[in-house]
């Protein structure tokens, strides 16, 4: 097991996770961290063309290991 | 030790126990797997009175931080309740409580935001807490993981974290290690929709 952190926000403001969460692997990390970017879009996520919110995961060396992130687009068909 | 089960759901336990130290959860799991805290348990709480009436188990009972738990067989409690009526009505009173922080948390996990969630919860374990003499002020040691509290929260863990720093720099709670400081009760309160009448403690909502 080791220490993870995973840093959220949107565009270029980043929520730094100073907590960190134990993870056993790639497989855990990209769970927790899709479950965290699950939460975060319930809250966030706004009506609005182009927004993006991300999950951007460090390991106990600093060093940025996988980024999940989603764009919503909204376009008029009609 | 933590992560303990007491009673398992299917069991058709001989006893209630009786939680003298420690944090113990009722919790319920999900066909997938997925485990849901359903309420939280503190020091001289009975988490599985309702057993003596109801035969089957419907949920678990876990502990959730290192525990120290008292048994107390049913027949012996029956007949302690023929023989002291008002013993029989705080025992009916003890369930009816339970039965009130379960609706609240319906309420909080169904209704509230993820910030007020977790204000929400941390007032009612530290309102419990001192209700019954385990803590003098606002500080409580609460050894449980970031896992647990998101099960009883429905939230990841990584939410879990970012709502604790949320806190954090809103000047409501100081962590260090296990302890949770609520650095200023009546903005936690306020920030956690926190309104003590669900909890039924007489007389000491007044002292707050």
């Amino acid at each position: 097991m080791a220490r993870f952190y995973f840093d959220s926000g949107e565009r270029d403001l980043t929520f730094e996770d100073e907590i960190g969460v134990e993870c056993a692997g790639l497989g855990e990390v990209r769970r927790a961290g899709f479950e965290g970017l699950i939460d975060l879009t319930r809250e966030s996520l706004k009506s609005v063309d182009g927004q993006q919110l991300f999950v951007e995961v460090r390991d106990e060396n600093g060093d940025k290991i996988m980024r999940l992130s989603l764009l919503l687009r909204v376009k008029l068909l009609k | 030790m933590a992560n303990h089960d007491l009673v398992r759901e299917g069991d058709r336990p001989v006893y209630s126990f009786v939680v003298l130290d420690g944090l113990v959860g009722s919790t319920k799991h999900t066909g997938e797997g997925k485990r849901q805290i359903t309420s939280f348990f503190v020091a001289g709480d009975i988490p599985d009175l309702h057993g003596l009436h109801l035969s089957v188990m419907d949920c678990n009972f876990t502990t959730l931080t290192p525990a120290r738990i008292g048994f107390m067989r049913h027949d012996t409690l029956r007949s302690i309740c023929d023989q002291h009526p008002r013993i029989a009505t705080s025992f009916w009173r003890s369930t009816l409580i339970d039965a009130a922080i379960y609706r609240e948390w319906v309420t909080n996990v169904g209704r509230r935001e993820a910030y007020t969630r977790m204000a929400h919860i941390l007032c009612e374990l530290i309102f419990r807490l001192r209700s019954v003499g385990r803590i003098q002020d606002h500080v409580a040691d609460l050894p449980i993981t970031q896992a647990a509290l998101g099960d009883a929260l429905g939230l990841s863990t990584v939410h879990v974290n970012r709502m604790l720093q949320e806190l954090r720099r809103s000047g409501l709670i100081a962590t260090s290690g296990s302890k949770v400081h609520a650095m200023d009760w009546a903005g936690l309160t306020h920030a956690g929709d926190f309104d003590a009448t669900y909890l039924h403690q007489r007389n000491l909502a007044d002292q707050w």
